[in-house]
């Protein structure tokens, strides 16, 4: 790993092999929404509403899988200083909270028909909007402190400490009574879910995935490109 | 997919919010790296 950790290194294997993730996510996109529109039934209770899930659960998991890099890396950060693993928690925040955001709307259109009101203050929901301002928190602290390390160790700090919120948002409907369905994908004694609508949210998953990691790679090699001005900046002011 | 089954509207606005944000993330994305590259280059230029 410690190889990857050289930024010249990390951008070389990137660019080759970006044009091949892109290549994967389009694929997978492209079977994911066929299997998710064509070929999966409508449910007996919910009918074609169903069909939201195949956009929402893949959101949901990302806005939580982001989270889970962001505080690995920032973990990193503090135990090996790999110089880049600040950056890879850093330019993971703003997809994360894309994500998120996408599970909170697409959960809200979901849950106006099926449950008669766009938002609960539901264990569920609450501890994912609360993934959401973590979100928010953590870019603002990028944004608002203009020391890079101090901001790199208060974001890692945030990222750490925010992390106990994921196996929260995971347990909640297993600890608290919610109106939101229980796992029926990743829980013990396996997916509970047809196959025939399971496929299609795997596939949409792992789109979601790829996505989320050809989106990563070319905010980090941003971040790189924009710290190495800014030290070159600084070089020449200092000769002048 | 049936569009004129009840509550299609959800589903349409489901997928048209998931596509608008993501391209909207896609498009932010690379216009941030070209960006950054152009001021490396034209800061590199002007070095020589």
């Amino acid at each position: 790993m410690q190889q990857f950790a050289n930024p010249t290194r990390f951008l070389s294997l990137a660019n080759g092999a970006l044009p091949y993730i892109w290549a994967v996510t389009l694929i997978l996109f492209a079977i994911g929404l066929y299997g998710a529109l064509v070929t999966a039934p409508p449910d007996y209770q919910q009918g074609e509403t169903v069909r939201i899930m195949f956009v929402h659960v893949p959101a949901a998991w990302l806005a939580m899988l982001v989270y889970t890099v962001m505080a690995l890396a920032s973990a990193v950060a503090i135990i090996f200083r790999h110089p880049l693993a600040d950056v890879a928690a850093k330019t993971a925040a703003p997809i994360g909270a894309v994500f998120c955001f996408l599970a909170l709307a697409t959960g809200s259109l979901w849950g106006k028909p099926m449950w008669g009101a766009w938002w609960v203050w539901d264990a569920r929901l609450t501890s994912m909007f609360v993934l959401f301002l973590l979100y928010v928190g953590y870019i603002a602290i990028w944004q608002a402190i203009e020391e890079t390390g101090r901001a790199a160790m208060i974001a890692r700090i945030v990222a750490i400490v925010g992390f106990i919120n994921i196996p929260i948002i995971k347990f909640s409907v297993d600890w608290w009574n919610s109106l939101h369905q229980p796992a029926s994908v990743f829980r013990m004694g396996g997916p509970t879910i047809a196959i025939s609508m399971l496929w299609p949210l795997l596939v949409m998953g792992l789109a979601y995935t790829f996505l989320f990691l050809a989106l990563h790679l070319i905010s980090i090699r941003s971040e790189i490109t924009t710290r190495k001005l800014r030290n070159l900046q600084i070089a020449r002011s200092e000769n002048r | 997919m049936d569009w004129n089954a009840n509550h299609s509207a959800f589903v349409i606005a489901s997928y048209a919010m998931s596509v608008l944000f993501l391209a909207g993330l896609i498009i932010y994305t690379f216009t941030r790296d070209a960006r950054a590259r152009k001021r490396l280059a034209q800061f590199e230029k002007t070095k020589t």
